[in-house]
């Protein structure tokens, strides 16, 4: 069997955002798992992790993809947090061969993330690639594959205007801010919760001009340690209702399934507010903001499906580039594939024999009825027999070498020797 | 002459408000076409302005026709200040429209309403007009504001993003400058109203005559003076503030139209 590509993942669509986190690698993490990998699966010979807070999928290139993709749907359910329970068998998908391959191309192009185009996933990917080369996990295959990718990348970013208006669901919920507020650095930010999606919105605000930030958890020390990693000043859980007035934008990312904030606290709020605007984004997984707040005057509430309806509708105006991306996609899932299939040793000893088999029966002939004209119908298949044994015993050794490799990735070199070698590849 | 310079004036709107809507409509409009053709009309229609008041001596503001043309050109004049300091170029897509809209019944309207006596033919005539126009015409400015205002929330509200929605200001700043201009138009109306005071008690007797012209401006005042009010004091903002001033508007513009006739006043062509 010759090795193929086999992804084994979970993305923003297969799995919600709870389940993703249980999976999640964080940095260091990220070495481990290589290693254990390495270590447990034995079928799976190359491995590179993705994880960002929108997918964690394996990539890896097996010679057996059956056993490799059991191999590494264990390995995820291993790796997963302990109290995670619902079975996590049900959100993963598996590609294999070009497939994997144009998965992975899209990913790096960034035509399956949340939010067509963005391209944060692009860099995801070369540090995933680096922290697997150093770890010693990166073969031919998949070196080859993560180049390939990432020139895909850069095609579909140069050749098409795709990413051009890229927009992630924080730049969304910004955007959406600028149309309510003028400026940023005299408004304040409530973040209720510690989820990730928060998180980022938090520095997103920041990076646009917030100063005011105000922290609240469940937990006070979770407020605290969230408070000094975002520059913001923690608040106590049961406190948060009281400075609620302070606040022009309030997120909500807590993950619990209880409604937070309703709107007859809202209504007073905003009484006491002098009726300032007031911009809730409700972006967890759970709502914690109630729905009718968005009814109140001079209330706005969105929650992550309104975020990503918006985001929608500037995909849908990317969409005849993003057709023009997916031929990209193509033309290299299939350029991919003649290279992985030339590494292939079967084909490759029928082509040298039938290289070799070509010269010889040439050569003969022009001799035979050449110079040796004189030569009897005996001599003749004598002559014959000769060269032809002397081709099988030369290719012998060669040929014997690459069937009873591993294919391994010093095997693949000589392959891809032969091949250049003898110049056996068809002529495009 | 003047009539000519009158025409091409709203020729020169026309384009400007087209243009703006354009501008509006579309991401890749130009911006420079509808300002260049509205500086343009605003000039043509300054000269025809002057030309008026040289062969006259007063402002052309006795006719129904004139009032109106003379209204526009100070709320193109008060849009120009507001687009030096704010650039809110949308504003203009509003603006412009209204501009050309009342050129044009300007001479719909042709030339209703007397002769201005002699007698009251003294330096209250244009202070009294002006100071009244200028704080209609900032009024105006106020409802484009509001109407824009009302637009980009009723979008958040639905959550229907458009193109639109980022040609406009936000609502902070659009509720800010409707807060400005309201602030701006109060001392305005308030000044024309105790100039044709004046202006009355000098040449009528009674300085308040209970003259349906009278009442309504004076409920006019109070109307945008509570709106004030409740701005500065009780929170009255965003969308309520935004409707509010739209009405006020549109009944102050209606009055303005067909007042006259429904209610007749001496101010409004009974100068006896």
């Amino acid at each position: 069997m010759d090795k193929q590509v086999i992804i084994v993942g979970l993305n923003h669509r297969s799995a919600p955002i709870a389940v993703r986190e249980s999976v999640a690698f964080d940095g260091t993490e990220m070495r481990r798992g290589l290693r254990e990998l390495r270590a447990a699966a034995a079928a799976v010979e190359e491995s590179v992790i993705l994880s960002t807070c929108n997918r964690v999928e394996v990539v890896a290139a097996a010679a057996d993809a059956e056993s490799a993709g059991r191999e590494l749907r264990e390995f995820l359910a291993e790796h997963r947090d302990r109290e995670a329970d619902e079975p996590l068998e049900q959100h993963l998908y598996e590609y294999r061969g070009p497939d994997a391959a144009r998965h992975l191309f899209r990913v790096a192009s960034s035509l399956d993330s949340m939010v067509v185009g963005e391209p944060q996933i692009l860099g995801q990917l070369k540090e995933a690639y680096r922290v697997a080369r150093e770890s010693g996990t990166v073969g031919t295959v998949l070196h080859r594959l993560f180049h390939r990718c990432f020139f895909v990348a850069k095609r579909v970013r140069t050749e098409t205007a795709i990413a051009s208006r890229a927009v992630s669901i924080s730049s969304v919920a910004v955007d959406l801010a600028k149309r309510i507020f003028d400026r940023f650095d005299d408004k304040t930010v409530m973040l209720i919760g510690a989820g990730k999606m928060g998180r980022l919105m938090a520095l997103h605000l920041q990076r646009h001009g917030v100063k005011s930030l105000m922290v609240t958890n469940r937990t006070f020390e979770g407020a605290v340690d969230l408070a000094s990693h975002i520059h913001g000043s923690p608040i106590r859980f049961e406190d948060f209702p009281q400075y609620l007035k302070l606040a022009d934008l309030v997120i909500g990312c807590a993950g619990a399934p209880a409604v937070l904030v309703d709107a007859p606290m809202v209504e007073k709020v905003l009484r006491e507010r002098k009726q300032q605007a007031m911009f809730f984004i409700d972006i967890g997984d759970r709502r914690n903001f109630d729905p009718r707040i968005n009814g109140i005057d001079n209330v706005y509430l969105y929650n992550i499906d309104d975020l990503k309806a918006v985001a929608e509708e500037n995909l849908q105006e990317r969409s005849a580039e993003a057709e023009k991306a997916e031929q990209i996609v193509q033309e290299e899932v299939e350029s991919f594939d003649r290279w992985l299939r030339s590494l292939e040793r079967a084909p490759t000893i029928a082509a040298l024999h039938h290289k070799f088999e070509q010269i010889r029966c040439r050569e003969l002939e022009k001799s035979l009825s050449g110079a040796l004209r004189e030569l009897s119908d005996r001599e003749r298949q004598a002559l014959d027999r000769m060269t032809s044994a002397m081709i099988k015993k030369m290719l012998h050794g060669p040929i014997s070498r690459l069937k009873a490799g591993r294919q391994d990735d010093e095997d693949l070199l000589y392959v891809a020797a032969l091949r250049r070698l003898f110049d056996l590849d068809p002529k495009e | 002459m003047e009539v000519i310079l009158l025409k091409i004036t709203a020729i020169l709107y026309l384009v400007a408000a087209v243009s703006y809507v354009f501008y509006v409509a579309f991401r890749n409009a130009n911006s420079r076409i509808p300002a260049v053709a509205l500086g343009a009309g605003f000039t043509v229609h300054s000269a025809a302005l002057a030309a008026h008041f040289l062969r006259e001596g007063y402002p052309a503001v006795t006719q129904l026709s004139d009032a109106l043309s003379f209204k526009s050109w100070l709320m193109i004049a008060a849009y120009l200040v507001i687009q030096l300091k704010y650039s809110v170029n949308v504003l203009g897509c509003i603006v412009t429209p209204l501009a050309f809209l009342m050129s044009l019944a300007g001479f719909a309207f042709g030339s209703q309403g007397a002769e201005v006596p002699p007698a009251l033919k003294t330096f209250w005539l244009p202070l009294h007009v002006t100071l009244a126009s200028l704080g209609n015409a900032v009024f105006a400015l106020a409802f484009a504001v509001s109407l824009m205002y009302l637009a980009q929330e009723r979008r958040l509200k639905h959550k229907k993003v458009t193109a639109l929605m980022k040609r406009l200001p936000s609502l902070e700043s659009l509720d800010r400058l409707n807060s400005v201009l309201l602030f701006w138009g109060f001392p305005f109306m308030t000044l024309g109203i105790i100039t044709g005071s004046i202006w009355a008690g000098i040449h009528w007797g009674d300085y308040w005559s209970w003259d349906p012209r009278q009442i309504t401006s004076g409920l006019a005042w109070l109307f945008y003076g509570a709106l004030l009010h409740g701005r500065v004091t009780a929170g009255l903002r965003g969308r309520k503030a935004a409707l509010l001033t739209v009405f006020g508007f549109v009944v102050v513009l209606g009055y303005f139209l067909w007042g006259d006739a429904l209610f007749p006043s001496r101010h409004g062509g009974r100068f006896d």
